[in-house]
């Protein structure tokens, strides 16, 4: 960033700092340059009045689709990753069932060409833990670590094979990567499409049972157990889970876990009839389920919010619901979503809550928390948690528009995005009476 | 005029239930019996009545849905709802597109919406659609719902709306009222458009159903529903009014959820002994195609003092007409 900013009178809501505390914030030439009380602007300083706002360490979505490679019609790397800044996000793990997916030192250069040609914010990829997701042979894992890959998962087709399982604990071990876990057993699942129970069974629907995730949880618990591996579970649905996954942390094992924005706030009562856009894996639960995740976020016995973000084309979505793929996007509503059922509920203090996305996820895949002091490249958001506003998906940043959330009125919004000290994404309409001066958004 | 009477005498029970057809004329589709109003159906039931009388007298067709085209797009094979819906239209004068789904383009990979646009743009008023997929009717209704009306003959797990009705009509004639009737529909109710239609259906008209099934074919959550739910045949049959019997789908068994078939016959097959159980004057139902011996016996089957299953066939080309009159006529 050429340009200098000042936001002033600002709440600094920093959790690895464990600071909660409203200053000033200067930020020049991609730097924080200071941060304090009463700082003075310089001349030529870009001005923002940041009365009421929170500026954040910018959020770390460790569970993003970005499609690239060979999926674009979804997604790309530019379109996703404008998605991530206009939601906050400034870090994000790409997931790497791709197609092809990211299962070797050549494909991962073709990514890795990409990301630094498209992205707007900084990308993390993710490599499969089989070669071709088959659950038989592992991946070079020391190689891949080696050229950047920040976390290994086969997400979408989890290893059912507990030996090749096993061994790949043990060589993310030795490459010093964490395996993110989707957990499900596919026989259980069996062509299912919702959550079992009288909703699907209302709607002629195939059913996904608790047990599917459950069950899965239980025995990658065990296995962690054997090999003193780390294990992430991503998009936990279920308290069935929510209470091994406690179990497990009790007994000392490295085992870590997220839910989505999406598991927090809707159940199978809200599905609409038939619509696709409510179709997601694991399925939205039982309203029981979803107040034992809150707990769960409260309690610390899950560690993070991922969006889970799954972009797919009109067509894709607009197939039969057994037939229609499974995922919703997410980025750019997680923040609303999560704060309304956490903060204005007062079940988290803007510290804690702000933390499920900045520290908490960085430490699980291993990223230095970053800390908002002078010195630091910027990497920030800055939010007005009190403003109301109604999503649009299809004006979104995503390629993508299937979400359950599509024209809800929400509370709480994202209007800078600064990522690795250039703006990623600005809300120019919702900043318009707080600037003086202009900023300019990078462009790629 | 060869029709004149009749059309008087559709009309003049039109009259009689006024109610029932504001919200007919409300309605452009047909997907689901769960939202239909009690209005909506004793409005449909008494137009199945007049419209069985008319079939039975061998007429020509009335016209009173000339210049109507009416589409059966079926990507299931079935020979019998086709027909009978065929002949519904053909019987109040539509003309009927009977589109070939195995020789067209859908065998080439067209969507079911590219395929209901088409239709669509060949001036066709009504696709009535059976389907595979559970709300795949629903999901074209929204789609092009202000272009065509859509009837669902079937829609995976989900529903067959008329088929609930022309069951409860056919029970209707049997007690005129099924408030507090007792009605059992036995077999594989997880795969069943018919059992989940008739359900919705019978539990608005007052009837208390009862389902008996083997744990495998139970969908979760019936119970929660409504529903009593047996996984024995006794406590299902006993006192019953009517027991509906489901065709077993025999690929069940390779699924991992019957044991045998064998096993299966001796759990739920409907027979006259097991009638002993029911009331007095029990009637004994099943959609088609039977398999013969397996959930029925023939015997019973063909019994013509116990068994509906040929008047629930005819009785399924009235309500036909009855639908289609009363979405397509005026609409």
């Amino acid at each position: 960033m050429q340009q200098s900013l000042f936001i002033k009178s600002v709440l600094v809501v920093d959790p690895a700092n464990k600071k909660q505390e409203v200053m000033d914030v200067r930020i020049k030439d991609g730097l924080i340059a200071g941060c304090g009380a009463n700082l003075k602007a310089e001349d030529g300083d870009c001005q923002i009045d940041g009365k009421n706002l929170w500026l954040t360490p910018g959020f770390v979505d460790i569970h993003t689709h970005l499609r690239d490679l060979g999926q674009s019609d979804k997604e790309d790397i530019q379109t996703g990753t404008k998605s991530a800044a206009a939601g906050g996000y400034t870090k994000v793990l790409a997931m790497a069932n791709t197609d092809p997916p990211i299962d070797s030192a050549p494909i991962l250069t073709l990514l890795l060409k990409k990301i630094e040609e498209q992205a707007c914010v900084k990308v993390y990829p993710v490599a499969t833990v089989t070669k071709g997701m088959s659950g038989e042979e592992l991946t070079p894992m020391v190689d891949l670590a080696r050229m950047g890959v920040q976390a290994f998962s086969d997400d979408g087709m989890p290893v059912s094979n507990l030996g090749v399982l096993r061994r790949a604990f043990e060589h993310a071990k030795l490459a010093g990567r964490t395996i993110i876990s989707h957990a499900e057993d596919h026989d259980l699942t069996a062509g299912g499409c919702m959550h079992e129970g009288p909703q699907a069974t209302a709607l002629g629907l195939p059913g996904i049972p608790y047990a599917s995730e459950a069950a899965c949880v239980a025995r990658e618990i065990e296995v962690v157990r054997q090999t003193g591996g780390t294990l992430h579970f991503g998009h936990i649905s279920t308290a069935i889970s929510v209470d091994l996954i406690a179990q497990a942390k009790k007994q000392g094992l490295k085992v870590t876990a997220d839910t989505t924005p999406h598991h927090l706030t809707l159940s199978a009562d809200d599905i609409k009839e038939y619509d696709t856009s409510f179709k997601m894996n694991p399925p939205l639960r039982t309203e029981a389920d979803q107040k034992a995740l809150v707990e769960a976020l409260v309690n610390g016995t899950l560690d993070a919010i991922a969006t889970d973000h799954a972009p797919h084309t009109k067509m894709e979505k607009s197939l039969p619901f057994d037939k229609a793929p499974f995922g919703v996007i997410g980025l750019e509503t997680a923040l609303p979503l999560t704060l309304e059922k956490l903060v204005k509920t007062k079940r988290l203090t803007p510290l804690q809550f702000i933390s499920l996305f900045t520290d908490k996820p960085s430490t699980i895949i291993g990223i230095s928390p970053y800390i908002l002091k002078p010195g630091e490249q910027a990497d920030l958001a800055l939010i007005d948690p009190e403003l109301s506003w109604q999503y649009d998906a299809s004006k979104g940043m995503s390629k993508s528009c299937n979400s359950p959330f599509h024209l809800r009125n929400m509370t709480g919004k994202v209007l800078l995005t600064i990522a690795q000290g250039k703006v990623a994404y600005q809300d120019e309409l919702n900043l318009s009476s707080r600037i003086s001066g202009k900023l300019q958004t990078a462009t790629k | 005029m060869p029709h004149s009477n009749q059309t008087t005498r559709v009309e003049d029970i039109l009259s009689k239930h006024l109610d029932g057809r504001k919200c007919w004329q409300a309605r452009r589709h047909l997907l689901d019996t769960k939202d239909l109003t009690n209005a909506e159906i004793d409005c449909a039931m008494a137009l199945a009545s007049e419209f069985k009388k008319f079939r039975s007298q061998h007429l020509p067709p009335m016209d009173v849905l000339s210049g109507k085209t009416i589409a059966n797009v079926f990507y299931e094979n079935s020979t019998r709802t086709r027909s009978s819906f065929e002949l519904a239209a053909k019987s109040l004068g539509a003309t009927v597109l009977n589109f070939d789904v195995g020789s067209s383009s859908v065998s080439k990979g067209e969507t079911i919406l590219d395929t209901a646009r088409t239709l669509a743009s060949m001036d066709i008023d009504c696709i009535v659609q059976r389907h595979s997929s559970s709300g795949s009717c629903h999901q074209l209704a929204q789609q092009l719902g202000d272009q065509l009306h859509f009837v669902n003959a079937g829609d995976g797990w989900n529903g067959h709306p008329t088929q609930g009705l022309l069951d409860a009509f056919t029970m209707l004639e049997v007690l005129g009222s099924l408030k507090g009737a007792k009605v059992s529909i036995v077999g594989d109710i997880t795969h069943s458009r018919v059992a989940r239609s008739n359900i919705w259906l019978l539990q608005k008209l007052g009837a208390e159903v009862h389902v008996a099934g083997p744990t495998t074919l139970i969908p979760a959550g019936l119970d929660k529903l409504g529903v009593k739910v047996h996984y024995e045949l006794e406590p299902a049959i006993k006192n019953a009014d009517f027991i509906m019997a489901l065709r077993l789908q025999l690929e069940r068994q390779k699924q991992g959820l019957l044991a045998s078939i064998g096993e299966y016959k001796k759990l739920y097959r409907i027979d006259h002994k097991c009638l002993s159980l029911a009331k007095p004057n029990v009637k004994v139902m099943h959609p088609g195609p039977l398999n013969r011996g397996i959930e029925i016996t023939s015997d019973l089957a063909d019994d013509p003092n116990l068994s509906l299953i040929e008047t629930q066939v005819k009785n399924g080309v009235a309500i036909r007409m009855a639908v289609f009159y009363l979405l397509l006529n005026g609409n």
